[in-house]
């Protein structure tokens, strides 16, 4: 019988003792190794620095909300900025030299709790006007065999090799493609869906929807658009966030006529417009365009687009929009349905929830492609994604340049994220590993009580043991083992538990980032805190060990 | 000669810092194969003699020395134990020495046959199952290989004891009062069981017993009054 199978019997014959030992270590180490184990991925998370983009431009607000909306569809927009911007950025010779692509995001809308970004084909490799794939992608938007990456380093390129067009990635190097369907047209009311979308919504190709006003909560009552989109394709996985959202046409948002009148009512504001000349304000510029939270959105925002555009006056917005306005509402039940014609049958359920009718901003040609009756300058932007011409120089020269404006403010995603973990989240972090190592340390003593008591109460083994040969070394060794052993056990029963947390911890974020974390993997630091718990727990064994090294023998053999 | 002592002393030291005197042993001689009886009532520091010829206590003063021949592939024995450090007197028990208690002492948490095992642990020998299994056949156990003490009769505790006392091939058993807790029927079973076993060995035997019964069927007995100055009793030997 070897050391270790004495000393595995030992354990068993106090099987309880033992279990209950392990298992606050194990607890001790399961909390230790999950808080490791979600700060490294929480940074990984959110402080990654392989975005495929380097400068987001968006409203003069919180940085952080610009960030966490754009890039992990978190929060809501901090508001809009111009569309003329957009613009700007790409043909303005201050910014021009600086950016090499940008691409728009419209947001604020919903579907079915998964969010609707309005955006151009561009995002995605294809021709913003034509909706055909940009030079050197496929009708998926893969690269052409004959072409190489603009998303690979240039200095690692091959020079005989033509490069695809500049396409924006999600991240570095890594561009969105299609795993089926196609892309969707520029001016039509289609979608093209993240990876996740069709598992969570039911919606496949060729399914349609209908967009539900901003992010409403279960108890609110949703603010259902009239407009229906159909899915003509559907994105491969990113392993992001864009995985649970909707991508539209930026033109079929606008078409949305409640944008429309909210667009409307802050480019009158722009205009010097009495802003008071309504029944209630629009609280801000923002409030009246379409993203705030805004659950009364309806009653004042398009109040105050309506009476803004036509101050005082009779709401003559609708002498154009009558003609085809379409969806037979509460009032009208069984009214015409003219929408229907362009909209490949589908219906127009009245909006739930008593929500008033909006009128149409748009109109279609015979092709079917929306025309919109708001003109571009009114069109708003909630952000633009830059891709700079290289270097972190360029990507900081942009940023100065635009926040030193009065339109819009630009960041580094990275260094946003950076700022925000190591402010909010890295403390917690920290103070939560504290609170394991303190309780690591505390399942450190129960292991000394632990085996302390049952050294005491093993006094006569131990002289028999001793009296059978066992050398006073090899009883310390006994001992110090089952403390190790207890420990190591311990360590390791909690540190797949920790995994088992952060797995769990990865499926929340999955459900509600779209992106889950690496929960596998065991870093060193986890290793260490293993090894750092295998060695408290001999240290812890030292003083048992020691009274049984001092068990004088004769003593303890005396008697039964 | 297996043990040969001489003018071997222990003293204790009282907890009022009086010393008292309780192994005074000028010469004793145990011969090869000799199983020989001590004879000695309480007080008579017997158990404190086998705690020093087993290397268990450390002698004051004095000498007690092992003399083995070659055996089984072992090569001669021939050491003073007190001369040794306590790792290695600890290492020269687990080696070649058996020890039987009054009381059983097996280990509650262990089986029959892994208590006999354990009484291999702690040599550089390998561990043998078929030997601790005949052993445990020889004393009547063969049934019994699984079953733990709680589950085994105090005779038959003993008797696994006794297996385990020979589980190394000792050179030397020291028994003492192996029959003590046990009623006559039992103890005399008990008595040719340690005996046969340690025939089979070729073992030395030196059994302490206050039982004249039993003291009288080994081949010699000894008073231990009469070896240790230091007893405050003595039985008559019969």
């Amino acid at each position: 019988m070897n050391l270790f199978q004495l000393v595995l019997k030992q354990m068993r014959q106090r099987a309880l003792s033992t279990w209950l030992t392990m298992l606050s270590v194990l607890l001790g180490v399961a909390l230790a190794v999950g808080t490791l184990l979600i700060e490294r991925e929480s940074a990984a998370l959110f402080v990654q620095s392989d975005y495929g983009y380097d400068v987001i431009v968006g409203a003069k607000a919180s940085d952080l909300q610009l960030v966490l909306n754009t890039v992990y569809h978190l929060d809501k927009s901090p508001g809009n900025i111009p569309w003329t911007f957009y613009q700007t950025l790409r043909t303005d010779p201050r910014f021009e030299p600086l950016v090499k692509a940008v691409v728009p995001y419209v947001v604020g809308d919903s579907v079915e709790g998964q969010r609707a970004v309005g955006t151009l084909p561009e995002l995605f490799g294809f021709d913003n006007q034509t909706g055909k794939p940009l030079e050197g992608y496929n009708e998926r938007g893969e690269l052409l065999p004959a072409y190489q990456s603009p998303l690979v380093d240039p200095a690692d390129r091959d020079p005989a090799k033509p490069v695809a067009a500049d396409v924006i990635g999600y991240r570095a190097g890594k561009k969105y493609e299609l795993a089926s369907g196609r892309m969707f047209h520029p001016r039509r009311f289609e979608a093209v869906v993240g990876a996740d979308i069709p598992r969570l919504l039911k919606l496949n190709i060729g399914g349609t929807f209908r967009i539900t006003h901003g992010l409403p909560a279960a108890n609110e009552t949703p603010d259902v658009h009239d407009e229906r989109w159909t899915i003509v394709g559907v994105l491969k996985p990113t392993h992001t966030a864009n995985d649970r959202v909707l991508f539209v046409p930026v033109i079929s948002y606008f078409a949305i006529g409640s944008h429309k009148e909210g667009l409307e009512a802050q480019k009158a504001i722009h205009a010097g417009a009495d802003v008071y000349a309504g029944t209630r304000p629009a609280t801000s510029p923002a409030d009246a365009g379409h993203d705030q939270p805004d659950a009364d959105h309806d009653d004042h925002a398009d109040q105050a687009g309506h009476d803004a555009a036509n101050p005082g006056g009779p709401d003559a917005h609708d002498a154009d929009a009558d003609a085809d306005h379409d969806a037979p509402d509460a009032a009208k039940p069984g009214g015409p349905d003219a929408h229907a014609a362009h909209d490949a049958g589908a219906d127009h359920d009245a909006p739930a929830g008593g929500h008033h009718h909006h009128h149409k901003a748009f109109t279609l040609t015979p092709d079917g492609d929306i025309q919109l009756d708001l003109p571009e300058s009114a069109w708003q932007a909630s952000a633009l994604l830059v891709k700079t011409r290289g270097g972190g120089g360029t990507a900081q020269q942009l940023i100065y340049l635009v926040r030193n404006g009065d339109i819009a403010t630009a960041v580094a995603p990275g260094q946003v994220m950076r700022g925000f973990f190591e402010t909010f989240l890295a403390p917690g972090a920290q103070l939560l590993l504290l609170v394991s190592i303190l309780v690591t340390i505390v399942a450190a003593v129960g292991i000394l009580v632990s085996i302390y008591n049952s050294v005491s109460a093993r006094l006569r083994e131990i002289a028999i043991l001793r009296a059978l040969g066992a050398t006073r070394y090899r009883v310390l060794a006994i001992i110090c083992l089952e403390a190790t052993f207890v420990g190591f056990m311990g360590a390791v029963l909690g540190l797949i538990l920790g995994h088992g947390v952060a797995a769990g911890v990865s499926a929340y974020f999955q459900r509600t980032l779209g992106q889950g974390i690496d929960w596998i993997t065991v870093g060193p630091s986890e290793w260490m805190y293993v090894a750092g718990v295998t060695i408290i727990a001999l240290l812890a064994g030292l003083a048992p060990a020691w009274k049984a090294y001092r068990t004088p023998v004769a003593t303890h053999l005396v008697g039964g | 000669m297996a043990i040969s002592i001489r003018e071997l002393k222990k003293d204790y030291v009282g907890p009022d810092g009086s010393v008292v005197a309780v192994v005074d042993v000028p010469t004793f001689d145990l011969g090869d194969g000799e199983h020989v009886a001590l004879v000695g009532t309480s007080g008579s520091g017997k158990t404190t003699f086998l705690n020093l010829l087993a290397g268990i206590l450390a002698a004051d003063t004095g000498t007690i020395r092992y003399h083995f021949g070659a055996s089984d592939g072992i090569p001669p024995v021939d050491v003073e134990l007190m001369g040794l450090s306590e790792p290695r007197r600890d290492a020269f028990r687990g080696q070649h020495l058996g020890f039987i208690f009054q009381t059983h002492h097996l280990l509650p948490g262990f089986t029959a046959l892994e208590n006999v095992l354990l009484g291999m642990s702690f040599t550089r020998r390998a561990a043998d199952p078929a030997w601790a299994k005949h052993l445990l056949a020889e004393v009547g156990l063969a049934d019994r290989l699984h079953y733990r003490p709680a589950k085994l009769s105090v005779g038959q505790q003993q008797r696994v004891a006794v297996a385990r006392a020979l589980a190394n091939r000792p050179r030397v058993v020291l028994a003492d009062e192996p029959t003590g807790a046990l009623d006559p029927a039992h103890a005399q079973q008990v008595l040719e069981l340690i005996q046969r076993l340690c025939r089979e060995v070729a073992a030395s035997l030196l059994l302490v017993s206050h039982d004249p019964l039993i003291s009288r069927q080994l081949q010699r007995q000894v008073a231990l009054a009469d070896i240790n100055r230091a007893a405050t009793g003595s039985v008559a030997i019969q």
